[in-house]
């Protein structure tokens, strides 16, 4: 299942970005599908995953008939209601993210983007900061987005400045965390600023010091010639794909850390101030949950002070291992060793300001 | 993971938030009721996002089959692009990476395990819960005991009685009569049960604990339901410093219905 299959989409070139990537290959199916037997290939591998998941649900069914019943460890049992909930709680953000940032991606030309900010750097990283709060989405999509902005003139800091904001401040976002701190709006003020502030921050110092080797330039690719609602579909099941399979990775790591790592581990760590900020901190690192849903598991620790809360709110949209991988794919690692680490230290020191003065 | 296989998942993924709000109530033991209509749309679009990528690809490969042309010079670009694997790793978007397999792991969840709400384990291994931090938000309570007539037995929540029994300092609550329903959770420590139940914010991860210690009665078996009639013990001393309320049961019996164990 996992090896490459020849398929019409396939081309030379490398892609510069979502948007790009999957224009491609769509209109001219005709021209570029593989010769005849590489098609056979293709149709007995199709079959052959048909036949997978047909076994799958065969062996669910049967599981469940004579499985259901052998599970009685209430220790699973209560992992198993933990991580589900977190998983189904977060699906319809999730959905409805990737709808909207797919939306975007198909309709709305990257021109306008272009047009969108100025042209001296340390102009456009605030525009960008703020404009980051419009683009609906999580960290999965606004890489992309990021990357092509660069490719289409915009000050890398600002595309950069763009790509954190997003996923940290948008409305999606901004309703989840205030549907999960239901009565404290100071909690959604605090994630807005921090997050907005350490963006910024961050985009001035790349002016300053940032060098453009350390960024790899996306190569221009093919025009775009597919199908809007083609690139709608093709963008979401991307998107979806990618932070689905991320967020299960969270909702499985959340749900053992809630049931599994005694609540007085964690709640002796709670209540030193500075090191359980730290703790979340990692914590957001490690977890990778998609921005969307990440209020709600912020909640879930219970014990931890609103800074610290906080903090997992901030950092996780700007640095996590999925977003590592994802921004050393589009930009290179030679830019994700130096990004990440200023990504975290600007966060930190922003969470502590914002936390100090609101919560 | 190839494009049916990521079209058959969604398709999976979709039944399985669809199955646990249209045809059963599985998702009131995970989520708040609220959330259903929520949890059904998204499941109704991912559903129709997996089927209409299946469609795509079976329509496409039907018509590469049918096409019989030479296109040897596109063979050899397709082989390497994939030989340029390295530079563009998560860029290939006709396959998901392997992580995507993984949203297998919550329609496995639903279908085979179907995760039953949080009971008297999750009970027996949080911490006991300390007095609430402030009053309810409206500075009145909700729990209907000011509009009782004296004398009336009231019907509360599990929630609102801890709320009223610890921050209430008329305690308006000794002497009242009252009803509680709720989960019984063995005492290991001591004399008699706990009668229990989950408030939720948002999902069971975030599910904190009330419960109250009930004494008088039998000592009923985990996880069973109770409706329970009795007064609130007045502790001696400051509401603030008490660990855990009691309550002294007059008349129980059992519930033949178990409500949602969350309480709203």
């Amino acid at each position: 299942m996992s090896d490459r299959t020849p398929t019409p989409s396939s081309d030379s070139t490398p892609h510069a970005s979502l948007g790009d990537s999957l224009a491609v290959g769509w209109d001219e199916r005709g021209d570029e599908l593989p010769p005849s037997d590489w098609g056979r290939r293709t149709g007995a591998r199709r079959t052959g995953t048909v036949w997978l998941f047909a076994l799958f649900i065969t062996a669910m069914a049967v599981a469940h008939a004579w499985l259901s019943d052998q599970l009685t460890s209430e220790a699973f049992l209560a992992w198993a209601t933990v991580f589900t909930a977190i998983s189904f709680q977060a699906l319809p953000f999730l959905v409805f993210g990737v709808a909207l940032s797919a939306a975007l991606t198909a309709f709305v030309p990257a021109s306008v983007y272009q047009r969108f900010f100025p042209s001296r750097p340390s102009a456009a990283v605030p525009v960008a900061g703020l404009s980051g709060a419009l683009l609906p989405g999580c960290e999965c999509a606004s890489v992309p987005i990021a990357g092509s902005l660069v490719k289409r003139g915009v000050a890398p800091a600002a595309a950069l400045t763009f790509l954190l904001a997003a996923p940290a401040i948008n409305p999606v976002v901004m309703i989840a965390t205030a549907v999960a701190f239901a009565g404290q709006p100071e909690m959604v003020l605090a994630r807005f600023g921090a997050s907005l502030l350490a963006s910024v921050v961050i985009g001035w110092i790349w002016v300053r010091f940032g060098r453009a080797d350390w960024l790899r330039l996306p190569t221009p690719t093919h025009a775009e010639g597919a199908g809007r609602w083609v690139v709608f579909r093709d963008s979401m099941l991307h998107d979806m794909m990618h932070a689905g399979g991320y967020l299960v990775v969270g909702a499985l790591a959340a749900a053992s850390l809630n049931i599994f790592v005694p609540r007085e581990w964690l709640g002796s760590v709670a209540e030193a101030p500075v090191i359980s900020v730290l703790v979340m901190a990692a914590l957001a690192i490690l977890l990778s949950i998609c921005s969307e849903a990440d209020a709600f598991v912020a909640l879930s620790f219970t014990d931890f002070s609103p800074t610290a809360k906080l903090a997992f709110m901030v950092i996780g949209p700007m640095v996590d291992l999925k977003l590592i991988a994802m921004q050393a794919a589009v930009f290179g690692w030679r830019f994700a060793v130096r990004f990440a680490p200023l990504c975290l230290v600007v966060g930190l020191l922003s969470t502590f300001v914002i936390g100090g003065l609101l919560l | 993971m190839n494009r049916i296989a990521q079209g058959l998942t969604l398709v999976l993924l979709g039944a399985a938030a669809l199955t646990s709000t249209v045809p059963t109530n599985m998702y009131l033991n995970w989520v708040k009721p609220g959330f259903g209509p929520f949890l059904i749309a998204a499941g109704v679009v991912t559903v129709a996002l997996g089927v209409a990528v299946v469609a795509a690809e079976i329509r496409g490969g039907s018509r590469a089959e049918d096409d019989g042309a030479d296109h040897s010079a596109c063979a050899v670009a397709a082989a390497e692009g994939g030989a340029d694997g390295g530079g563009r790793a998560g860029h290939d978007h006709a396959r998901a990476p392997r992580v995507a397999w993984l949203l297998l792991v919550p329609v496995l969840a639903v279908f085979v395990v179907a995760p039953p709400a949080l009971g008297s384990y999750t009970v027996e291994r949080s911490e006991p819960a300390s007095a609430p931090q402030e009053g309810p938000p409206s500075g009145r309570f909700d729990d209907g005991l000011d509009e009782a007539a004296p004398g009336e037995v009231v019907r509360m929540d599990i929630r609102q009685f801890v709320m009223r029994a610890w921050v209430d300092e008329e305690r308006a609550l000794a002497g009242r009569e009252v009803e509680l329903t709720g989960f019984a959770v063995p005492n290991d420590e001591g004399e008699g049960w706990y009668l229990a139940r989950l408030q939720m914010a948002c999902c069971a991860a975030d599910a904190i604990v009330n419960r109250v210690l009930v004494t008088g009665g039998p000592e009923p078996e985990a996880d069973t339901w109770w409706t329970v009639r009795g007064t609130w013990v007045e502790p001696e001393g400051e509401l603030v410093d008490v660990s855990e309320h009691r309550f002294d049961a007059l008349e129980w019996e059992t519930v033949d219905n178990p409500p949602d164990p969350y309480e709203a």
